[in-house]
């Protein structure tokens, strides 16, 4: 019983083809493919599938025999079409003959084909061969015999259909198939295998529960005419491989930083942005970077070709000339030098998402007390490599807010390191940033990667805070590398696969 | 970030502690710098804080270090010999480099590695601080050598020939600045002046011609030598005065007595080296408002000490004369904190509530990223920078208002992309490898220009590329995700515009949202897709957001 269950589950798996072929094998006594496909009406190719998968579920063996096959060519396609060179030969020719010259012509043959004709017909007497002024060709007398008859060639020609197996070439054609082969393109013999098909030893219990009424498909006409009532459903093989498909997928370092900016809105800061093309003003001015500062030099700003400038309030300029010239507004010395005021109009593109902040804290939306984060495409002119592009992500922000003070900032830190990079254990190590003071930078210890650097901050200057916001407000200032985060966090070790172009990459890559 | 070497065991020689690998790593944390090579006999240190030009030598930063320790607490001063040096500045100086400070350090003979710590602090200082020589530029030579008084002024350039160090000919100024390296070098710093500054000196010698190279004869500093002067020139006073002070007290630590030069201005006499320190007002107050630190008195003058001020009581600190990077009391605060140490300062908590949120307009902007995703569409992130080669001439596009790179680095990367369709037609072109069907997506910002504006514009686009790739997929796609926006969006055949050539005539569209044309849509054109490589159909979209955020 549990035999016959095995039995009948393997035979509600067979597919259509499966079930048309395989009650037509029995064991030991091997059908060819071609047979099989007369018989069952399939094609030999649908025929050889069904007997692999039968195969592949141990139903069904097969063997190969070689044999050979008989085509025909060019000129033996010709010849059984029109006739042979002999035969066009024997009916021009009469008992006064022709000049050999001029048979070819008489005959339509080409002088290769009068050739083969004339050895041919020569060697059963039906043409002799005269010396008079010239070389003449006469039909003999068993000649005009023959004429009458049609050659064994021709009978061959018109009763064999092509290609043929030698075998099934009737034995008195035999020698035809012989003569005709040395004769130029006219059969071809090649070798060749059959595949032949027979049932495998013991599988002949399956025979009796082989339905031709199993249910392939579920269709809609099937389902209005319950036609599939009291029938079986073909089983599938659930476990075998199936063909890839790729869904539209969350790029990954997109739903990373998409994360990232959750994470922030969790824990209370609002999203700010700012546009690409920025200006010295917020990019560096605003935030007291001197205009000789090293980092501003034309080989590490990419600049913008045209326009060279855009207007800018002339009041905040003026206030921010005021604090780089004297400190004035800001209790400060200042850097003492000439404030350029065309230069702080220059376009040029983001390189430091602190642009965002410098325009936040000018902005009469800001909030006090206020968090604040950004994402920001930013440019330096860097070579590309495994850890530098000319375009990455920064994610930068402030917290303003009446009382703050460092301590907050460091509790700040040590919050980020656990929350981004799962640190515990941080190291806080004086920095130097133009915009802020005291200046710190970050350094966490990742649970695999050891001490990683993960941002700097510190407290605004005084002569950023005043001229922008025109009071003396704490702001906690940060920036967190996120692209080195994300590298982290994806697995990547060179920065360039954050915008991988390569689709096979895109579409294995986990999301999660 | 400027770097300097040095001999490890010089450096705990002079902090007067043999310092461990910890140690050291903790004293250069607290001047902001860090070992930039393996602790070993000869070490390299780098500087984070390009602003303070004291710690560019062992001398500076030992003499840091010992306070930190608490070894040598407070402003640090040198006693002056009395000295009657002198030199005197002419008018003709002021269009060109107006400022000098000079003096004479005597002491023990120069060894190899002293000089070499001298040049290198010389060329630190000058490249860094002095702006490649342009703010302020050093030089050195033997006391010894020049008879005093010292004069400087400035002279046409023919008008006066010298042998350049290193060379064995006598070159005028003008010749200097064509053949001697320096002069080619630095040349560049006279181009404008009429005529150039020398020191001369009182037997009209040339000493040195500033900001560009010393005399071979009377110039030259060799070991040995131990009456060294050190002249600095500029064109910014205080910089000047502040670069010979750094060189002054980096002498003295090596046990040089410093003897002072008058310099007669037209109008004024000043005395270098500047030495004494001096008052900078700093509120006790803003250390509690600033770190949230309770300090005690006691606590204050010992951090003030270890940060080398003198505190004085009642918000005054007399700072050292050569820290010239002090401009507000933060300065001085955030000097209190690192002598108090980042890890040892106590977290605290942000206490007030704050609304987080999205920037304005993202729900319509992850909408739209999650329809086109929903379509069967792979989201692709790509670099902002891309190229007008990419953008107009492959696509077939006119120009649509570019922002382009005056300072191109590599012509791949010359300008902010105006439009994705490229970028993403770019991106099968490299994957033609790469199983069909094809369905990228890209959310993203574009940056156009239009005569002086520039602005950005967050765009979406998408394509498919597969053997039955049509208008009415594409058509269906972008009206599916527009319905969902709750948005209709009707259709006009694309015969004009930028990117009219990059479609096939007829099977292209402006997509419009009631009058306002939003974006289009169209099959790409067979020469565009020749021009990727691609063997395969291509329709694409490109849809502009910002419209539909409000």
């Amino acid at each position: 019983m549990a035999i016959d269950a095995k039995w009948k589950k393997l035979a509600q798996s067979l597919t259509k083809y499966e079930r048309d072929v395989l009650p037509l094998l029995s064991e030991g006594k091997f059908v060819p493919i071609a047979e099989l496909a007369k018989v069952t009406g399939l094609s030999e190719l649908q025929v050889q599938r069904a007997v692999q998968w039968l195969e592949n579920k141990s139903l069904a063996v097969h063997k190969e025999l070689p044999f050979e096959v008989v085509s025909l060519e060019a000129n033996g396609k010709r010849y059984q079409k029109e006739s042979l060179p002999e035969r066009r030969m024997l009916e021009v020719l009469d008992e006064k003959g022709i000049p050999l010259a001029k048979l070819a012509q008489k005959a339509g043959i080409s002088s290769e084909e009068v050739n083969a004709a004339l050895g041919l017909l020569r060697g059963r007497g039906a043409v002799a061969l005269v010396k008079e002024k010239e070389l003449r060709v006469k039909i003999t007398e068993r000649g005009v015999e023959l004429r009458k008859a049609k050659f064994a060639e021709e009978v061959f020609f018109g009763k064999q259909d092509f290609p043929c197996k030698v075998q099934d070439v009737r034995p008195e054609y035999r020698k035809v198939v012989e003569d005709l082969r040395r004769r130029k393109n006219i059969l071809r013999v090649e070798r060749a295998v059959e595949r032949s098909v027979a049932l495998a030893p013991g599988a002949g219990d399956i025979l009796q529960f082989v339905d031709a009424d199993t249910i392939d498909a579920v269709s809609p006409q099937l389902l209005s005419s319950g036609g599939w009532k009291g029938k079986e459903f073909r089983r599938y093989d659930v476990s075998s491989g199936v063909p890839k498909v790729f869904g539209g997928k969350v790029q990954p370092y997109r739903a990373f930083l998409d994360s990232v900016r959750q994470k922030f809105v969790g824990l209370g800061f609002e999203e700010m942005t700012g546009p690409l093309v920025e200006q010295d003003f917020w990019n560096m001015d605003a935030l007291y970077m001197p205009q000789f500062h090293s980092a501003r030099d034309i080989h590490d700003a990419y600049y913008v070709r045209e326009p060279k400038e855009a207007p800018l309030d002339p009041r905040l300029v003026r206030r921010v000339k005021d604090v780089h010239e004297s400190g004035k507004g800001a209790n400060s010395r200042g850097w003492g030098y000439v404030f350029d005021v065309k230069r702080t109009h220059r376009l040029l593109l983001r390189t430091q998402g602190t642009a965002c902040s410098s325009r936040k804290l000018a902005s009469p939306d800001l909030r006090i007390p206020g968090k604040y984060f950004g994402i920001s495409r930013v440019f330096r002119h860097d070579v590309i490599d495994a850890t530098h592009l000319p375009d990455f992500n920064q994610v930068e922000g402030i917290v303003v807010e009446e009382g703050l003070t460092f301590r907050h900032l460091i509790g700040l830190l040590r919050m980020f390191a656990k929350e981004f990079a799962g640190a515990e254990e941080v190291r806080l190590v004086p920095g130097y940033f133009p915009f802020t003071e005291p200046s710190v930078e970050l350094y966490a210890k990742h649970p695999q990667l050891g001490w990683i650097e993960l941002g700097g901050a510190g407290m605004f200057r005084p002569e950023v805070v005043m001229p922008l916001l025109g009071r003396a407000v704490p702001v906690c200032a940060w920036g967190l590398g996120i692209d080195r985060l994300g590298m982290f966090k994806l697995g990547f070790k060179d920065i360039r696969n954050l915008f991988s172009h390569d689709l096979q990459f895109l579409r294995d890559a986990k999301v999660v | 970030m400027p770097s300097i070497s040095f001999v490890f065991d010089d450096l705990c020689r002079l902090v007067g502690k043999k310092l461990s690998e910890a140690e050291l790593v903790s004293l250069l944390d607290k001047a902001k710098a860090e070992l930039d090579s393996k602790l070993s006999a000869e070490i390299t240190v780098k500087y984070n804080d390009t602003n303070q030009p004291y710690l560019w030598s062992v001398e500076g930063l030992a003499r840091h270090m010992r306070a930190s320790l608490g070894k040598e607490k407070g402003a640090a001063r040198i006693a002056l010999e009395k000295s009657s040096l002198q030199l005197s500045v002419d008018r003709s100086v002021e269009s060109v480099r107006p400022f000098i400070a000079c003096f004479v350090a005597k002491g023990p003979a120069l060894s190899e590695y002293v000089l070499g710590q001298l040049i290198q602090m010389q060329e630190k200082l000058a490249d860094n601080f002095g702006r490649k020589r342009e703010k302020v530029a050093i030089g050195l030579f033997p006391a010894g050598k020049v008879s005093w008084p010292l004069a400087y002024r400035a002279v046409e350039p023919k008008s006066v020939a010298f042998v350049p160090l290193g060379m064995v000919k006598q070159l005028t100024l003008r010749e200097t600045l064509e053949r001697h390296p320096k002069g080619k070098e630095f040349g560049h710093l006279l181009a404008d002046a009429k005529k150039y500054p020398v020191v001369f000196d009182a037997k009209g010698h040339v000493v040195t011609f500033p900001p560009v190279v010393n005399s071979e004869e009377s110039g030259k500093l060799s070991a040995g030598d131990s009456e060294i002067a050190c002249e600095v020139t500029g064109t910014d006073e205080s910089a000047v005065n502040l670069v010979s002070s750094i060189f002054a007290f980096a002498l003295a630590d090596r046990g040089f007595k410093i003897h002072p030069v008058k310099i007669r201005y037209a109008k004024r006499i000043v005395q270098t080296p500047k030495v004494e320190p001096y008052d900078f007002r700093f509120d006790t107050a803003q250390v509690g408002a600033l770190l949230g630190l309770e300090l005690s008195e006691g606590q204050l003058r010992d951090l003030l000490g270890r940060a080398q001020y003198d505190y004085q009581g009642k918000g005054r600190v007399k700072c050292p004369a050569y820290r010239g990077d002090l401009m507000h009391a933060v300065d001085v605060v955030e000097d209190v904190a690192i002598m108090y140490g980042y890890e040892s300062i106590s977290p605290l908590p942000l206490t007030s509530f704050t609304v987080g949120g999205l920037r304005a307009g993202e729900g319509v902007i992850s909408a739209v990223r999650d329809l086109w995703r929903g379509f069967g569409y792979q989201e692709v992130f790509s670099p902002v920078l891309s190229n007008k080669q990419l953008l107009y001439d492959k696509m077939q596009a006119d120009d649509m208002g570019t922002v382009e790179v005056e300072n191109v680095m590599s012509s791949t990367y010359s300008c902010i992309r105006s439009w994705i369709v490229p970028i993403l037609m770019d991106v099968l072109s490299k994957n033609r490898h790469v199983e069909y069907p094809q369905r990228l997506m890209e959310e993203g910002l574009v940056a156009r220009r239009e005569k002086d504006n520039v602005w950005d514009a967050r765009q979406v686009a998408a394509v498919s590329a597969h053997a039955q790739a049509s208008f009415t997929e594409m058509r269906q796609h972008v009206e599916g995700v527009m319905r969902s926006l709750g948005l209709e969006c009707s259709f006009k055949e694309m015969d004009e515009g930028c990117t009219k050539s990059s479609f096939i005539p007829g099977r292209a569209a402006f997509v419009f949202v009631k009058d306002a044309c939003i974006g289009f849509v169209g099959e790409i054109h067979p020469a565009v897709l020749e021009k990727f490589g691609l063997q395969v159909p291509v329709v694409a979209c490109e849809l502009g957001l910002d419209s539909l955020l409000q």
